[in-house]
């Protein structure tokens, strides 16, 4: 039996809506900007609950536009965690600041009690990461960051349709991102990002950064980028939108079956702790084992592609050596680096597949 | 649409084979060794402005009469724009280029406006005795040529836009850079994506910047045609030529150039008025760009005034851009000549 990591080709296996949706688009030629963005931005902003959302190119764009939005400048500081996708880093890079890195706890999510240790006098962001589509206790975050007088910019990018205690991903922060790319729960045909945020003012300073600055088509208010989400794409994430519910609770059952699979194998395979009232949509569905990467091996010869996110750390990064990071500096971190492994647990995939999963797992340690 | 959906079978929608075949083709059009696909026209100016390592300090000089992504790119590099004046073309004045060089200018950003080149032998002259780069930005001229070599081919990197109103455009925003160096085109090729060598190790901080896929398949198609659009473009503004040269300055090709009209460009006297009245006559006229550069409140801290570029500032004034693309017909251009007749004949 086969699994899959990647679904895109049965999620898109009946693509005649999508590709009526993109003929309208092209016979109107709005292909910068425009109404059907527009149209998506407002979905997107109704379904997150906020005032505006503004789309990007990539979900690395929006977080770096996210950091410029809250007043992030060259020589400053952002705090972030080091288990992450580089992007996470490379945008704070981007927006002319230093990553800052802070450990992780044993859910795979930012340990919010090292955050303050962290802080310095050029602290202009607190970023955590939503990993892996799991929210982290965005309340202590929150906490210590009004106390500090520092914003919050959540890295949702990974986390369209989780939520703490009903509220979404991308409400506790001033400014937040997600992206769209095509291994994300809310996907396009490319890559997209969008950013949203209750801020008026951040977000009228987003709609002209994002289009070179331009506040009409001959004026030009400050230096800005070329960051806009492709009508194209939007199209497309506006009907993958109306699917998002169900596509989210396909995913979280599935992941429940993983869940419960793995139960009595403790010593040897776990799935974090589940807090309740979070909502996680498996963007990555990851586990810490032991023999990690016998494991690995074990199951891609067995026709299930587990993968691993990620084996390095950012702060062992080439890219992060003038950081001043050394091996040990987050121990929790490196060492779920060498011992998570992601299984697939997407919307696509069948019971019968993840009961394949879980005797091929328990094959490989001896359990019967 | 067919293009898209081979796309949709193979499931790979990120720098998959229909990138790297656009590439390579992309390549082999421009006459250049190396092509490599990015987000936007803009993203290209970056990527390679990162690549070539400017400093804080640095400075690079490019024309005041551009869309604002030449300036802007090298303000978001970390640099400073320096602005020259241009010649009756257009372009880039090689004869002020020396005025504005001094220990911190570090390149050169000549760019092809409208589908015309940059008078690229003198630039490349003063750029080497110098020790200057020159990127140039070829946003509007693919398919131009100089003296028979493209647009592209002549400095260390160059910059296309394929936005939708360029001559060969994505359905969105795409780019490419042309380069003969090797290395700089592997440095594009890990900064356009984070920065990565593979997908576990990140040699640098990079972008995402990368073309789509989809776009990619559907300019394979376009590529195919690019030429035939081209032949049909300069063979429609040599006739507005001949139909306007009574009553406005128009864009005729200087020695050795041959241009792809991206925009059709003519200068008139009483311009505003001109627009108009063409406007008010179903004539979709417009101005590209009304406001130079250098008089942009983006570029308020650089310290330029209007008296700084007198030719710059004398285009701006006269010029206006006529509808020109493959289907226009004849019938068309007779009528935007016959109200241009009209309006200096009776006014």
């Amino acid at each position: 039996m086969q699994v899959k990591y990647s679904y895109l080709d049965e999620q898109f296996a009946d693509v005649e809506a999508y590709l009526q949706d993109l003929r309208k688009l092209v016979s109107t030629g709005e292909f910068t900007l425009g109404p059907f963005v527009e149209a998506f931005e407002k979905k997107f902003a109704a379904y997150i609950g906020v005032k505006h959302a503004i789309g990007t190119n990539t979900g690395t764009g929006a977080l770096t536009l996210c950091l410029k939005a809250v007043g992030v400048k060259p020589g400053n500081e952002v705090i972030t965690v080091a288990n992450t996708f580089i992007a996470s880093a490379g945008a704070i890079v981007a927006a002319g600041a230093r990553p800052v890195f802070v450990d992780c706890d044993e859910r795979y999510q930012i340990d919010v009690s090292k955050i303050e240790g962290a802080l310095s006098p050029s602290t202009a962001a607190i970023m955590p990461v939503h990993w892996a589509g799991c929210s982290p206790e965005m309340d202590r975050v929150l906490e210590i960051a009004d106390r500090h007088a520092i914003p919050v910019v959540e890295d949702s990018c990974p986390a369209v349709g989780a939520s703490i205690n009903g509220q979404s991903a991308g409400t506790f922060g001033r400014v937040n991102a997600f992206s769209m790319h095509p291994l994300k729960p809310l996907n396009v045909w490319g890559d997209g990002g969008i950013i949203v945020t209750n801020d008026d003012q951040a977000a009228a300073f987003l709609r002209l950064y994002q289009n070179h600055g331009l506040v009409d088509r001959d004026h030009v208010e400050f230096w800005g980028v070329n960051e806009r989400l492709q009508p194209v794409q939007a199209v497309v994430a506006s009907r993958v939108l109306d699917t998002i519910e169900d596509l989210v609770e396909a995913r979280i059952r599935n992941a429940r079956r993983l869940d419960a699979g793995l139960k009595g194998l403790e010593n040897y395979i776990t799935s974090p702790y589940r807090p309740e009232g979070y909502r996680e949509v498996y963007q990555l569905y990851l586990a810490t084992a032991t023999r990690r990467d016998e494991l690995l091996s074990f199951l891609v010869s067995r026709g299930i592609e587990a993968k691993v996110h990620y084996p390095i750390p950012i702060h062992l990064q080439n890219a992060a050596r003038d950081l001043g990071y050394q091996r040990g500096s987050f121990p929790v971190c490196e060492r779920q680096a060498d011992e998570i492994i992601t299984l697939p647990a997407h919307q696509h995939i069948t019971d019968e597949q993840i009961d394949f999963i879980i005797s091929v797992i328990h094959e490989f340690y001896g359990i019967h | 649409m067919q293009a898209v959906e081979s796309v949709l079978d193979s499931g790979r929608y990120v720098l998959g084979p229909e990138v790297k075949a656009f590439e390579q083709e992309f390549a082999e059009h421009c006459q250049s060794k190396f092509a490599i696909g990015v987000a936007s026209g803009t993203c290209a100016l970056h990527l390679v402005l990162r690549g070539l390592g400017l400093k804080e300090g640095d400075e690079v000089i490019t024309a005041p009469n551009s869309f604002i992504a030449s300036a802007a790119t090298v303000a978001l590099a970390g640099a400073r724009p320096v602005f020259v004046d241009i010649c009756e073309d257009g372009n880039l004045n090689p004869e002020r280029l020396e005025d504005a060089i001094n220990h911190r200018t570090r390149g050169i950003v000549p760019v092809h406006l409208t589908g015309r080149p940059a008078k690229m032998k003198e630039i490349m002259q003063i750029a080497d005795r110098h020790d200057l780069f020159v990127l140039e930005d070829a946003a509007q001229s693919l398919g131009a040529t100089l003296d028979g070599n493209h647009v592209g081919s002549w400095g260390d990197a160059a910059c296309f836009s394929l936005h939708p109103l360029k001559n060969l455009h994505a359905f969105g925003d795409g780019g490419m850079v042309t380069s003969q160096n090797p290395d700089l085109v592997a440095h594009l090729a890990k900064s356009r994506n984070h920065g990565l060598a593979d997908r576990e190790q990140c040699d640098f901080w990079g972008f995402n910047c990368r073309l789509d896929e989809i776009q990619a398949a559907m300019l394979r198609v376009q590529l195919r045609r690019l030429d035939a659009w081209t032949h049909t473009r300069r063979t429609l503004a040599h006739r507005y030529n001949d139909l306007l040269r009574p009553y406005v300055n128009v864009p005729d090709e200087g020695p050795g150039e041959h241009c792809v009209f991206q925009t059709y460009v003519i200068k008139a006297e009483r311009r505003d008025e001109l627009k108009i009245f063409l406007n008010e006559n179903g004539v979709e006229a417009l101005v590209h760009y009304a406001t130079p550069i250098h008089l942009q409140p983006a570029a308020a801290d650089l310290g330029y005034t209007a008296e700084d570029f007198p030719v710059t500032m004398d285009h701006v004034g006269k010029i206006i851009s006529l509808p020109l693309y493959p289907m226009l017909t004849h019938a068309q251009q007779d009528r935007v000549a016959e109200l241009i007749s009209f309006f200096y004949q009776n006014n």
